[in-house]
């Protein structure tokens, strides 16, 4: 998540009142923000990614502004008419479609200025604009520039000069040996042309969403911006040209319309007119668990930056522009609960008439467990993900049935297993320094493949017993089996011959109750044991969890 | 009486068997350390059983021309075999230089061997001539002597005659010395000795076997005593997992509370883990680097037609939801990509699909999966806790009063509650609780189903949920900095690990 760091003068300096620097750290949480870090000169917060206009020291002020009471309602942001415009060539249309875009006239720069609205801009990238996929920002030095200005197409060996290089490259250039280029390249690489954006005079603005032209770079001197957004979709668009334009006007900006023409048609950009939502005051009642009256409510959603219109006995929402989260009513139950304070919010317990109730099967895997450990068994828990060299390799088995992840960070995670002993066999051989015997089970799902299944893929649980010392054999493993199945589950067993690449021959079998076939018990092959590097002999059975409840369950009946 | 003790018991025995004596010697015979005899001999005194005598014998001493003559006889005994050698007569000079001693030594020499009747002297021409008249084998004072480098005798234990030559050679300088010495004898009372009496006819044995209890020949035998306090060989028993261990505890507060238990595949097609969730498709946590994909096998079947249509379109106008939506075209083949459930959530949500309760309060706490790099704080497979409550009347104060309620089972009373986000809750709050020895923590997140998430699967009251993830309540519990250790299975802590959290 996002993470803005928040200078306490500069914080204070922005709030409408007065309020120590205590008080002000108490609060921030309760802006729906989690505090990272608090030193004497600052904090750092993480704020969500549904409030792209905390991205700014200005944004949160805006709203701290409004809990604290100093400040209330919709903020009111004018926007002058201005003279520029952007002729928009069609070749854009399926490439990034959309263009918006404002002057800001009026700015002192400095450093610290330029700073926040590049870290701003860099949080927007990375959340609405998807990494600049969906969207992206040009900031430019308007002063150096001669309208009116062009968003077109170019073939890839347009050159020009990019920001930070002395040299002009061409497009394909830049994409192969810039930072950015490489990082951002494969959004506009499959393109036969690739945006440009450039005034009047061929000079270039931007290449969208890679880098902008060395022309308008920002200095301590520069004193009017032209702010240009591309994007792939218009309500990410429009939400950050909002959103800065909001930022810009608390810095002091004097802000100016941009008019975008596309063919015969033409809008005007910003749009910072309030969007309406009616209120709906039983539901923020009932969601809250509170009883506000008509007055109450109207305050919260003020004090949360909301204004408020009551007419014919109807509560309406005017929502600022920049407030790009609020899709429905709910949205508004909560900014009343801001604005009410989530602080005053008590907790009720509501009575709880029904018994509670395990769930039959995880019942039933606990009585399993319960046996185990009464055999004198320690219960082990290893990840589902494994290497394919571990279960399968190491185990002689083939991979049959493999269910595997198509994006693991490791191959040692990439297997769904689809049986539990391989993990098992891992364990003992991490444990080859400590005390013997060792009697160890897990009870863990499993993974198959089975078309009979909505996903194509099975899951069962499985239940898998390893003992290991000098001595371990067959019989005992045989004898913590039937044990287990006939005391937890009232169910004998037969152990009928089989083979099994893991196991020795003639010291394996298949473990069949009912003529159901529930799992495979034996000795497991001495080149296993040299394959996980095993000292002590090992007796190892599996047993299908899932097939052992089916069968109790369907006794029950 | 008071029962004997293993020691007294052996110490009487012997006393009977072999009679009383100089402690020392007693303790020998039974094979007790002198600090042990000692502690028997004052146990058994006290019960009068024994009689202890001290008195102070004298021990003789050697002293340097003692062990002198012992090694080299006597002088006067050295002056005949030099007289011998100078064929039993010798000038007086003559003998006194073969006998290369001090004038005083020769002269005490001389003097004893005259007395002893050794020698006879003459004078021939003004020249003394000393003549052997006979050469004793050995005397009493060259046996005795002999006998006291060997043995060590006490003075008080010798024979008046013996005493008398031992009084004898103290007079001769630097021969011999008298030591006096505490002596400890002891000797059985007649009540010492009617108890041993009883004592011999026991037999000690190590095991009590069926024939000597089905006999009752354990009556005559005594089970030797052990020694309780020594360290016995360590058992393991048969164990829950930790994890497993606090997976219950949290499973009986759900039940306590009057949750049900639902449980639900792991692989999930995105719809129900992202899409039901108002989860819109380019949302971050659906990268391939948060999430793992599972191959396809099949077209997987995730819904009925008719849901799928309500969720395509509450995410791209809102549906009939009363919401704006996500605004973009939502494509069916995403919502069909197979993941391992990156929160229960998605099993929720098709609780909820299928039962469309309209009152319910369900629980899970199980696996869910997130593609990160394993270190110390990020695992890729971990467990979430589940709760979901639907209900009429149910608000988000109640929401905060269940969380309270169910941390207060869990041993956790102190709990903060603040706003925060979650793309499937409105409103959403997050908790953080205080664990003891640990501090604060975050834990669970927790809201109301936003109606985009509860209308399309026909849901109409609103559902309070909340979740979090266990591994870091139990890492609290344990103090366990690194979350891996939890999953090595190290069966040294596994057997070791307290279960008692």
């Amino acid at each position: 998540m996002p993470v803005i760091t928040l200078y306490y003068d500069k914080l204070k300096s922005l709030i409408k009142g007065e309020l120590s620097t205590k008080d002000l750290i108490d609060k921030i949480p309760y802006l729906g923000v989690t505090l990272e870090e608090a030193t004497d000169d600052y904090v750092k917060i993480e704020y969500n990614p549904n409030r792209p206009d905390f991205s700014t020291i200005y944004g949160i002020a805006r709203s701290l502004n409004g809990i604290l009471g100093f400040e209330r309602g919709a903020p009111n942001y004018a926007i002058n008419e201005g003279e520029v415009e952007i002729i928009v060539d069609e070749s854009t249309q399926h490439v990034r479609p959309f263009i918006v875009s404002l002057v800001a006239r009026g700015i002192t720069l400095n450093d610290e200025l330029i700073q926040e609205i590049i870290s701003m801009q860099e949080d927007l990238h990375e959340g609405i604009g998807r990494r600049r996929r969906k969207m992206s920002i040009g900031i430019h030095n308007f002063d150096v520039l001669k309208p009116p200005i062009k968003y077109t197409t170019v073939h890839p060996d347009f050159k020009f000069i990019p920001l930070g290089e002395k040299e002009e490259m061409s497009m394909k250039e830049i994409l192969e040996k810039t930072d950015v280029g490489r990082e951002y390249g494969h959004i506009v690489s499959s393109f036969d042309r690739y945006p440009l954006i450039m005034d009047s005079l061929d000079h270039v603005l931007s290449f969208p969403p890679i880098i902008n032209g060395e022309l308008t770079r920002l200095t301590p001197e520069t004193k009017n911006l032209l702010i240009e957004i591309t994007a792939t979709d218009l309500k990410a668009d429009e939400d950050s040209l909002a959103i800065i334009a909001a930022a810009l006007s608390d810095i002091g900006a004097k802000i100016e319309s941009v008019k975008i023409r596309l063919g015969n048609s033409a809008k005007i950009t910003p749009d910072m007119s309030l969007q309406q939502m009616e209120v709906d005051r039983k539901l923020a009642n009932d969601l809250l668990g509170l009883r506000l009256n008509d007055e109450e409510i109207h305050e919260s959603l003020e004090r949360s930056r909301i204004s408020v219109a009551s007419k014919d006995g109807k509560l309406t929402a005017l929502i600022p522009r920049y407030r790009v989260d609020i899709l429905h009513q709910v949205d508004l139950v909560e900014e009343i609960a801001y604005g009410y304070g989530f602080e005053k919010l008590t907790p009720t317990l509501p009575e709880f008439k029904k018994a509670g109730k395990y769930h039959d099967d995880l019942k039933l895997i606990g009585l399993a467990r319960d046996a185990m450990i009464g055999l004198g068994c320690i219960e082990v828990m290893n990840y589902h993900l494994i290497s394919e060299k571990a279960l399968y390799e190491f185990t002689r088995r083939k991979a049959k049935t493999i269910v595997k992840v198509e994006n693991p960070k490791s191959i040692e995670y990439e297997f769904l297993r689809d049986n539990i002993f391989p993990s098992l066999l891992i364990v003992l051989s991490k444990n080859l320094h400590e005390e013997y015997p060792q009697r160890i089970f897990e009870i863990s799902k499993v993974y198959s493949k089975d078309l009979r299944t909505p996903n194509g893929i099975r899951e069962d649980y499985h239940l898998a017993t390893a003992v290991s010392h000098s001595t371990a054999n067959y019989t005992e493993v045989k004898s913590i089996l039937s044990s287990l199945l006939l005391q937890t589950f009232n169910l004998s067993i037969n152990t009928i011959p089989t083979n099994h690449p893991s196991f020795t021959s003639g010291r394996v079998a298949e473990i069949i109750s009912a003529k159901n076939k529930l799992g495979i018990i034996g000795e497991i092959h001495p080149l296993v044991l040299e394959n996980f590097k095993l000292r002590n002999p090992v007796s190892v059975f599996e047993v299908n969890l899932s097939k052992v409840i089916d069968m109790v369950k369907q006794k029950a009946l | 009486m008071k029962p004997l003790h293993a020691l007294e018991r052996k110490l009487l025995l012997s006393l009977i068997r072999n009679g009383g004596g100089l402690l020392e010697d007693v303790a020998s015979r039974v094979n007790m350390s002198m600090d042990q005899a000692r502690r028997a001999v004052e146990w058994l005194r006290s019960k009068e059983m024994i009689k202890i005598e001290e008195k102070v014998h004298h021990k003789i001493e050697i002293l340097e021309e003692g062990k002198r003559a012992i090694e080299q006889g006597l002088p006067e005994r050295r002056l005949i075999e030099i007289l011998k050698k100078l064929n039993g007569e010798a000038k007086l000079d003559e003998l006194s230089k073969a006998l290369n001693s001090t004038p005083q030594e020769f002269s005490a020499a001389f003097g004893y061997a005259r007395s002893k009747g050794w020698i006879s002297t003459s004078s021939i021409e003004g020249k003394v001539i000393v003549k052997l008249l006979k050469s004793d084998q050995s005397t009493l004072e060259e046996s005795l002597l002999k006998e006291i480098s060997e043995k060590g005798l006490f003075f008080e234990e010798l024979s008046e005659e013996d005493k008398k030559v031992v009084n004898e050679l103290m007079k001769r300088p630097n021969y011999l010395m008298k030591k006096p010495i505490k002596i400890v004898n002891i000797s059985l009372t007649e009540l010492g000795r009617k108890t041993a009496e009883t004592i011999k006819e026991v037999k000690e044995i190590d095991y009590l076997t069926p024939d000597l209890i089905i006999s009752g020949k354990w009556r005559q035998r005594r089970l030797r005593s052990l020694d309780v306090e020594a360290v016995a060989p360590t058992i393991y028993p048969g164990k829950k997992h930790p994890v497993q261990l606090f997976i219950d505890e949290v499973r009986e507060a759900f039940i306590s509370l009057g949750f049900e238990e639902i449980l639900g595949p792991i692989i999930q097609p995105a719809f129900w883990n992202f899409d039901a969730l108002f989860v819109p498709q380019d949302h971050p946590a659906r990268d391939m680097q948060d999430t793992f994909y599972v191959s396809k096998v099949k077209e997987p079947s995730i819904s009925s037609p008719s849901l799928i249509e309500k969720v395509s379109r509450t995410h791209t106008n809102g549906w009939n939801t009363g919401s704006k939506g996500w605004g973009y075209n939502w494509v069916l083949d995403e919502a069909k990509r197979l993941v391992l459930r990156t929160h229960t959530t998605a099993v929720t949500v098709k609780y909820l699909a299928d039962h469309k309760v309209s009152e319910a309060k369900v629980f899970s706490v199980d696996k869910v999966f997130r593609n990160e790099k394993l270190d110390p704080k990020h695992l890729a497979e971990l467990h979430q806790i589940e709760g979901i409550v639907v209900g009429k009347r149910v608000t988000l104060r109640d929401l905060m009063g269940i969380l309270s309620e169910f941390y207060k089972i869990l041993g956790l009373k102190k709990v903060k509650f603040w706003p925060t986000y979650f793309p499937y809750t409105e409103p959403s709050l997050q908790s953080i609780v205080h664990v003891e020895g640990f501090g604060w923590m975050e834990l669970c997140g927790m809201g109301i189903f936003r109606p985009e998430v509860t209308l399309p699967l026909g849901v109409k009251n609103p559902v309070l949920a909340w979740g979090g993830g266990l591994e870091r309540i139990i890492m609290a519990r344990l103090r366990i900095d690194d979350i891996r250790e939890l999953y090595e299975n190290n069966l040294g802590w596994l057997r070791k690990v307290p279960l008692c959290l």
